[in-house]
């Protein structure tokens, strides 16, 4: 039971991810590679918030959201001047620089040893959240409350507005809104909402490296996002659950972990290949990547 | 000191330049973004390590089969994938998405088959060339006479030969040679065993220096494109002398930081180049932001 209760924290982990992902790529059209280095940023910020400043959980998530999407607003301004495949180019060189620093710096992270023995997150200083079900109610909440956000964010002006910059920028410009101030608010709170994903990570496993937050990773988010599917709700979310349940159903069949691992990525790279040429708005997704 | 530091910056500096004067050679003509380029560095060496030590024919032989294969192997990932999407005329994002996907594929089949440790095709110590005080090993001379002729050849043929018409006609519009009668189709399959060609060669001598693993590709991919993206795109010239620049630089930031911050420094210089000269270097003037 506790397995399945670990893989559904998992899903809860990456529902968050894929979802706030989706604001950029299925509602801006803005292709990221670079959210792993955010979700990276989330995990080391809470870490810093419950380590070194003692906060409780809901303190600790906020900080963490909040210094993720101001370090993304030096990213956001500078990257969201280029078009295509530079932007996707620019967040590729953040994602190195951030993972290169995480890495590097180690009188701060510890580079790659990591940083382990990261305590159980307190909510109000009364109840300890530690053990499986705590950590399942916890992240069933966190999951349920983005996409509860997003949901209204979706059906917002502001997410109209946000459809208009992905459907036709120009048509947009000519009324008058103003396309890179709702782009860079797009980047900072998508960054803001996966560093939630990121302190829950950091606060689950109770272990962080830099190597759970390289390049594979962002193109992992990305990958679950354009296959669950982009622009609406319910496609991130069938993501997410892909990307989670997969491997464990590869393991169910009996395949060993050593073919499993290199059988499941293959998997993800043919059924991407498949996608974009017969499906490019992915399994559930209402909008084709353009 | 210094000098050795130039001269590693140069051996470099030559993968560098090959690697993203192949990319260059797919992304200026047809603007595929091909990150799936990167496997085909890493293709070469493990077929060169199954004819070599596999099947114990000469280094030559498997050399060059290593090299026949991949180039087919580049041809594939065209005629399978992109050219479904271009006769579709899918947008460029959904190219580069489908690049990843084949990444991923082919770099988990080489790792399913062959493991995912670094395998090394040349177990002798490597013999050193000694100029001054500045010391080589024979295989990054090698690599870096060889990528000075492979570039040569190159520039020649794309100044004077048809193909190199052609190819710089594409790059300019494709819509136009298609218009005009050119069979651009058949054009792109010349571009990419062109470009598999120069990958496989650089992949094969760089492994046989230093081994290689499946996921060698990227980072040297990565670097590639920073240099183009510095060089300048269009002009052919330009990932040379952006790759050069990049080798140098690294060579030289390991000799005044450390090995650590040679690819922060690489994307810090990305970075620069993309907010002051989103052009390049070589690049003329015309918006691209």
């Amino acid at each position: 039971m506790d397995y399945i209760f670990h893989i559904i924290i998992l899903i809860n982990i990456y529902i968050i991810l894929t979802t706030s992902t989706n604001l950029l790529v299925g509602m801006t059209n803005l292709l990221s590679l670079g959210q792993a280095a955010f979700y990276g940023l989330g995990a080391y910020f809470s870490v810093l918030a419950l380590m070194v400043l003692h906060l409780t959980i809901i303190p600790a998530l906020l900080f963490s959201a909040i210094c993720t999407s101001l370090m993304s607003l030096l990213i956001a301004y500078p990257s969201l001047r280029l078009k295509g495949d530079y932007f996707v180019l620019a967040t590729l060189g953040f994602q190195l620089i951030i993972y290169t620093i995480l890495y590097n710096w180690i009188s701060v992270t510890k580079g790659p040893f990591g940083i382990s023995g990261i305590p159980s997150p307190s909510l109000f200083g009364l109840l300890y959240i530690s053990g499986i079900y705590s950590f399942l109610v916890l992240s069933s909440v966190l999951a349920a409350m983005v996409i509860y956000i997003f949901y209204k964010l979706i059906h917002s002006p502001f997410g109209r507005a946000l459809k208009g910059v992905r459907d036709d920028e120009l048509s947009l410009l000519s009324i008058g809104r103003n396309v890179t101030s709702l782009k860079i608010w797009a980047f900072t709170l998508s960054s803001g909402f996966i560093a939630i994903g990121g302190c829950l990570y950091a606060s689950y496993v109770a272990y962080i490296d830099p190597t759970s937050f390289n390049l594979d990773e962002a193109i992992f988010i990305l990958a679950a996002v354009l296959i669950g599917g982009t622009g609406n709700i319910k496609g991130p979310i069938i993501g997410a659950v892909f990307v989670v349940v997969l491997p464990e159903l590869l393991r169910l069949v009996g395949l060993p972990d050593s073919i499993g691992a290199n059988l499941r990525q293959i998997i993800y790279g043919l059924t991407i290949i498949l996608l974009m040429r017969f499906r490019p708005q992915g399994i559930a997704g209402e909008y084709a990547l353009k | 000191m210094f000098l050795q530091f130039i001269a590693n910056g140069i051996v470099i500096g030559s993968i560098y330049a090959i690697v993203s004067l192949g990319f260059a050679l797919i992304y200026n003509t047809t603007k595929i973004f091909h990150l799936a380029y990167a496997v085909l560095y890493m293709f070469c060496p493990y077929m060169i390590l199954t004819f070599f030590h596999g099947l114990g024919l000469n280094l030559f032989i498997s050399f060059t089969v290593a090299i026949i294969i991949t180039v087919f192997l580049s041809v594939i990932m065209e005629f399978l994938v992109y050219r479904p999407l271009a006769k579709k005329e899918s947008s460029l994002n959904i190219m580069l998405i489908s690049s990843i996907g084949i990444m991923i594929v082919v770099t988990n089949i080489i790792s399913l088959f062959y493991g995912s440790e670094t395998k090394i095709l040349n177990s002798e110590i490597s013999k050193t060339f000694t100029i001054g005080n500045i010391i080589l090993t024979y295989a990054q001379i090698s690599q870096v006479s060889i990528s000075m002729i492979l570039i040569v050849v190159f520039l020649l043929f794309l100044k004077f030969s048809r193909f190199g018409i052609m190819t710089r006609a594409m790059r300019d519009d494709d819509v136009l040679c298609q218009v005009l009668g050119m069979d651009i189709y058949k054009m792109r399959y010349v571009l990419f065993a062109l470009s598999g060609l120069f990958s496989a060669i650089i992949g094969g001598l760089v492994a046989y220096d230093v081994g290689m693993d499946p996921y060698v590709g990227m980072p040297i991919l990565v670097n590639a494109v920073v240099a183009l993206i510095i060089g300048g795109i269009g002009r052919f010239e330009a990932p040379i002398i952006g790759g050069f620049i990049i080798g140098i630089l690294q060579a030289l930031s390991v000799w005044a930081f450390s090995a650590r911050w040679q690819d922060a420094v690489t994307f810090l210089l990305l970075i620069i180049f993309l907010l002051f000269r989103p052009t390049g270097i070589l690049a003329e003037r015309k918006r691209l932001v």
